[in-house]
């Protein structure tokens, strides 16, 4: 296995890396997308005014067949348990009712957001579409989504443009809850956020070709989103998929990535799990393994096993596959494994009733990581098995325990996973892991899953509204960037946090019409109210404007900002008289000396009695109060320096 | 591109100036198009055009998938790149027969229990083959030895008393022919008036007749139908009774279907999976995964096939009318003029009419056309002898319905006018319970409407 953390740019590029994102947006809305609940999220999703269950299956796609996906999520075999609050759900999530129409102002929003990325081709009617999921996600077995443009882009600083080739308006799906142990067969959601509407913004796979272009990618989406103001805020607004393939790999999403600051670990763990796959493919090739190989064989080997009731445990014979299960491919975890959660998921059969031969080699994966099989296979065992199996040296096999349906349905899965092996590497959607692994969650689903809905006419967009639309385009953050930092010099970051904190408005009225100077602006909208808030003194924006507008009067100067703000938030009620009295007194030379004189006379003999002490410890704030009361314009500096002159002479 | 256009067929669904204008280019649907709109780009499958929509545009099936729909202007270009018809392919379900189980027949007659709709019209497209159900609803081949028969494709409001006829010769053709239950798949809307008209065309009904429908059409992944049928084929394969019922969920959840009595059930919502309840009693039985548990003692057995006959003479010059606050009598009397038979209507309250509608029940009188009363409220008896208005009405002739839900007794007054005209005769029949549209009592529990308000409700609504 490859070290992921060693992997350069230029790595990357060798192995063909290439990865896309989907990004799934929450918009600011008054309802939901398609009824008239408030898009409100329970703050403990546990909570339930109600609560009801139900279950899904396939339905015939509309080429009379059913996608595969979709017949991999059925065999799962969910029980799935809502929990419902009545603010803000109704009949509409419960599947109860048919959808109301879409809601306007959201569609409205996407296709302004559309216009934000330059998109070409608007959708001039939309047309809902139901897209399945049997998951439980959505009550309805299907998502109500639908196109509002394609062909667009995002710029990058490279120069790159990264496509954007679809941008969907969509409801989204429900907060699964009590998440905890994928072999559950009963799954929990509440309905709560089901409904939402979401921007799903997809961007060309092939366009990005190194991890730290894929973050750029995804933070330049997410300053559109801000800028624009179309963007809900908060925690879970926001969550990506993200599609990682390599050369002679394929297409793997991994879903539902919420911080971008992870991207980097995931892509290196990914390519690192691609490239140990083909290692594998390569190896069963050479060894002349083809899919027949493998046969649907199951031996009940339970008389070898103190079972519980009803328990039973089966194995299989893998020819020609030693040493293969137990190949890393993933830091921690080995080939075997990477199989047995996708059996697990779609079975029940937890990891842990798993086991495959490699795990009894001395250095093997799951030893290492001291994740043992929990069927209690000793070395004594091990021959047994090995004999009833009549397995060769180069042979490996797969034991699992549970009940015999669903030790049959694993054994069943666990081959199909192995044939595919020869493939290489099988289109998968996978969850990411806490530790930056992943974790089969289920086949990538076709376009087959995808029907128009017969429930909702289509909506005429019309071609004079899409003009009104495209002039409510404001400043794209990449514009803004370039503006910004031709101006004053600012770094992405600042400008980032000026767009995060929602002070654009204010930052350019500050400038150009109150005439501060970029820098002050920015310390007065960004800097001062993070130092204030740290203080549990947060700063309003009332507050914030007044003193800008004293700055720029010349009524105060900017060394007495903190004074001044502390007064402002103390003395909501002052008048600018009251202002100028406080801090507009001029002082000459020497009147400053003795200001200085009487504020160290103040200070206690300790206080003075170390220089560096004093100096470290009282010099800032002395420096404030003094700067706090004077209206000289003279410089912190120029105090500080008049100050240690005070105490040379002491 | 496809040379091969001799077979060329006009895009369909699409009209006016857009059709002649794809036409002259022979632009087919279900071909690949590609369309360019100055720096637009659009690339997909060209697929029908519903009805009832804008006819300027067209809608493309892209590479994800998705539809979406394109305005065509004079300088949007069109081309056709590619063609690919689709082929609607059934998957292949070995179903045999199996002398051990029990057979039944399920009649379709339309509605979205078992059948799917066509994306592109919105019409219900014939979906009923063994293949089909057998494929969406695996678990029935286990259970029962399943005969789907298609006897009408309709949405449940267009049907016609005669359908409830055909219907019932079709189930009277299975009995003879050994079937140990029958299905009707049935559109939900007006399934209380088939099933009502059923129970009392089938006399002495020796097995089960279960009619299910779906309240999520089974082209959802959330559908009820798979849950309703199958609980259906238990009914109809397995119980031992042998009346008309509707077998639909009794609950949001997909825990338990309830199983009611055809002519005292009704459709109570306009959508919820729930939506049927039995009115004025409790239901007869319920179904879960587990057991079938039956509340009733009066349920009949099945019975001796020798003793079934089919007793389905209708006369459907019958109508409804509802009354309400400052009707004319206009209404009822050109009902007169127009030669109907029978009137029921639905009364206020005990069943009553305003005064104004004397003159129109006093002509129906004369002409011997039997107006039959129920209540607006649904739940309770007609009761005529209380106040004045009922009593006046009375004179007039008019024939209390008792508890008959309306459904109930407008099937029953086709029925009993299709056996006689003699209005005296006609009330008996009406008055005479058949199949339990009239109780001879209501208890404590025949009236249970929850207000969402009571004691421990919300515990309920935490397990629904």
């Amino acid at each position: 296995m490859i070290d992921p953390d060693s992997l350069t740019d230029d790595d990357f590029r060798k192995l063909g890396f290439h990865a896309g994102l989907e990004v799934h947006h929450q918009l600011q809305s008054r309802r939901k997308l398609f009824c008239n609940c408030e898009p409100v999220l329970e703050e403990d999703p546990h909570n339930f005014d109600y609560s009801f269950h139900r279950y899904f299956r396939p339905v015939l796609g509309e080429m009379g067949d059913f996608d595969e996906g979709m017949l991999i999520e059925y065999e799962k075999g969910y029980k799935v348990i809502y929990y419902a609050n009545e603010r803000n759900t109704c009949t509409y999530e419960m599947d109860e009712t048919p959808p109301f129409m879409p809601d306007m102002e959201t569609i409205t929003k996407g296709f302004i957001l559309a216009f934000y990325f330059d998109c070409k081709a608007f959708a001039e009617e939309v047309v809902v579409n139901r897209k399945q999921y049997l998951d439980g996600s959505i009550t309805t077995g299907f998502q109500r989504t639908f196109i509002i443009a394609r062909d667009g882009y995002v710029p990058l600083q490279n120069g790159k443009k990264v496509r954007i080739s679809n941008l969907h308006v969509e409801e989204d799906a429900a907060r699964r809850v009590n998440w905890f142990d994928t072999s559950e067969r009963t799954v929990y959601y509440n309905l709560d956020r089901l409904g939402v509407p979401l921007a799903e913004i997809i961007t060309d796979h092939l366009d990005v070709d190194t991890p730290s272009e894929l973050i750029e990618t995804a933070l330049q989406i997410g300053r559109v989103l801000r800028i624009s103001k179309i963007g809900r805020r908060g925690i879970g607004a926001v969550r990506q998929d993200v599609n990682i393939s390599i050369t002679g790999g394929d297409r793997v999403e991994l879903k539902g990535v919420q911080d971008i600051h992870m991207f980097d670990k995931y892509c290196r763990r990914e390519v690192v799990r691609q490239h140990s796959l083909i290692e594998i493919q390569k190896e069963m090739l050479e060894r002349g393994l083809k899919k027949e190989d493998f046969e649907h064989t199951y031996i009940d080997i339970s008389h070898l096993f103190a079972l519980p009731p009803k328990k039973k445990v089966f194995a299989t014979i893998f020819p020609k596959m030693k040493g293969l299960f137990g190949k890393e491919i993933q830091p921690g975890k080995d080939f075997g494994i990477d199989i047995f959660e996708k059996s697990m998921l779609i079975t029940g059969i937890p990891t842990d009733y798993h086991f495959h031969s490699d795990e009894f080699d001395e250095n093997s994966v799951r030893k290492r990581n001291n994740n043992y099989s929990r069927i209690p296979i000793n070395e004594e065992l091990y021959q047994k098995i090995q004999t009833l199996l009549n397995t060769k040296d180069s042979d490996a096999f797969v034991v699992v325990q549970g009940s015999e349906k669903a030790c049959m349905h694993a054994l069943k899965k666990i081959i199909e996973r192995v044939k595919l092996a020869l493939d290489g590497v099988p289109q998968e959607t996978r969850r990411v892991t806490p530790d930056g692994n992943s974790e089969f969650l289920r086949v990538i689903h076709g376009k087959d899953r995808i029907y128009p809905d017969t429930d909702t006419p289509p909506i005429l967009i019309d071609l004079e509204k899409l003009e009104e639309w495209k002039k409510e385009v404001g400043i794209k953050p990449w514009e803004l960037l370039e503006e910004l930092s031709k101006r004053y010099n600012f770094t992405q970051n600042q400008v980032d946090l000026l767009i995060r904190d929602d002070k654009l408005e204010l930052f350019s009225e500050f400038t150009d019409e109150l005439e501060l100077d970029g820098a002050l602006a920015y310390t007065l909208l960004i800097e001062k109210p993070r130092e204030f808030r740290r203080k549990h003194m947060p700063l309003t924006n009332e507050v914030i404007k007044r003193c800008a507008r004293l700055l720029s009067k010349g009524i105060i100067h900017r060394e007495q900002l903190n004074t001044v703000l502390e007064f402002l938030q103390e003395n909501p009620d002052s008048t600018e008289e009251t202002i100028k009295e406080h801090f507009s007194t001029q002082y000459n030379e020497k009147e400053l000396e003795d200001l200085i004189k009487k504020e160290l006379e103040n200070l206690s003999f300790e206080d003075v009695n170390n220089k560096n002490m004093a100096f470290q410890l009282v010099l800032p704030n002395l420096v404030a109060r003094i700067i706090g009361k004077t209206n000289n314009c003279v410089s912190g500096g120029k105090i500080a320096k008049m100050i240690e002159n005070f105490l040379e002479v002491k | 591109m496809n040379d091969k256009q001799t077979d060329y067929e006009p895009p369909e669904g699409y009209r006016g100036e857009l059709l002649e204008r794809l036409v002259k280019d022979k632009i087919r649907t279900w071909a690949e198009i590609r369309i360019t709109k100055g720096e637009a780009k659009y690339e997909g499958i060209l697929l029908p055009r519903s009805l009832n929509t804008d006819d300027r545009y067209v809608t493309l099936k892209v590479d994800t998938g998705y539809n979406l729909g394109v305005f065509v202007d004079d300088d949007t270009k069109i081309e056709e790149i590619g063609y690919k018809k689709g082929k609607y392919k059934l998957p292949s379900v070995d179903a045999e027969f199996k002398e051990d189980l029990p057979n039944v027949t399920l009649l379709g007659t339309g509605g979205t229990v078992a059948s799917r709709l066509d994306y592109r019209t919105g019409a219900v497209i014939p979906a009923f083959t063994p293949e089909e159900l057998f494929s969406a609803v695996p678990e029935l081949i286990p259970l029962v030895n399943l005969t789907p028969k298609t006897l009408y494709q309709i949405l449940s409001e267009n049907f016609q008393p005669q359908f409830w006829v055909k219907t019932a010769e079709s189930i009277a053709k299975e009995i003879e022919s050994g079937a140990d239950g029958v299905i009707i798949g049935h559109g939900t809307d007006t399934m209380a008036f088939t099933g009502s008209a059923l129970s009392y065309f089938l006399r002495n009904l020796p097995i089960p007749v279960v009619i299910v429908g779906s309240q999520r059409s089974s082209d959802r992944p959330s559908s009820d139908g798979p849950k309703n049928i199958l609980y259906s084929a238990r009914l109809a394969g397995y119980e031992n009774f042998a009346e008309v019922v509707v077998c639909m969920h009794g609950g949001t959840s997909d825990s338990y279907n309830l199983i009611h009595r055809a002519t005292r059930v009704r459709k109570m919502h306009s959508s919820r999976r729930d939506a049927f309840r039995t009115i004025g009693d409790i239901p007869l039985g319920k179904v879960d995964e587990k057991e079938i548990t039956w509340f009733r003692d009066d349920i009949k057995p099945r019975g001796p096939r020798e003793d079934f006959y089919l007793d389905a003479k209708i006369d459907d010059k019958v109508g409804m009318l509802y009354f309400y606050p400052g009707m004319k009598p206009d209404l009822l009397e050109s009902m007169v003029d127009l030669g109907y038979h029978g009137v029921v209507i639905i009364g206020t309250g005990l069943a009553h009419v305003g005064t104004d509608m004397y003159t129109a029940l006093e002509r129906c009188q004369e002409e011997e056309i039997p107006v039959v009363m129920t209540v607006e409220p649904l739940f309770g008896y007609t009761h005529l002898r209380v106040y004045e208005t009922g009593r006046e009405m009375l004179a007039r002739g008019v024939i209390e319905g008792a508890n008959m839900l309306p459904s109930a007794a407008y099937a029953k007054l086709i029925w009993a006018l299709g056996h006689t005209r003699d209005i005296n005769e006609v009330k008996k029949i009406i008055q005479t319970p058949v199949a339990g549209e009239i109780t001879p009592k209501e208890g404590p529990r025949g009236y249970l409407l929850m207000q969402g308000i009571e004691r421990g409700i919300d515990e309920f609504l935490k397990h629904l």
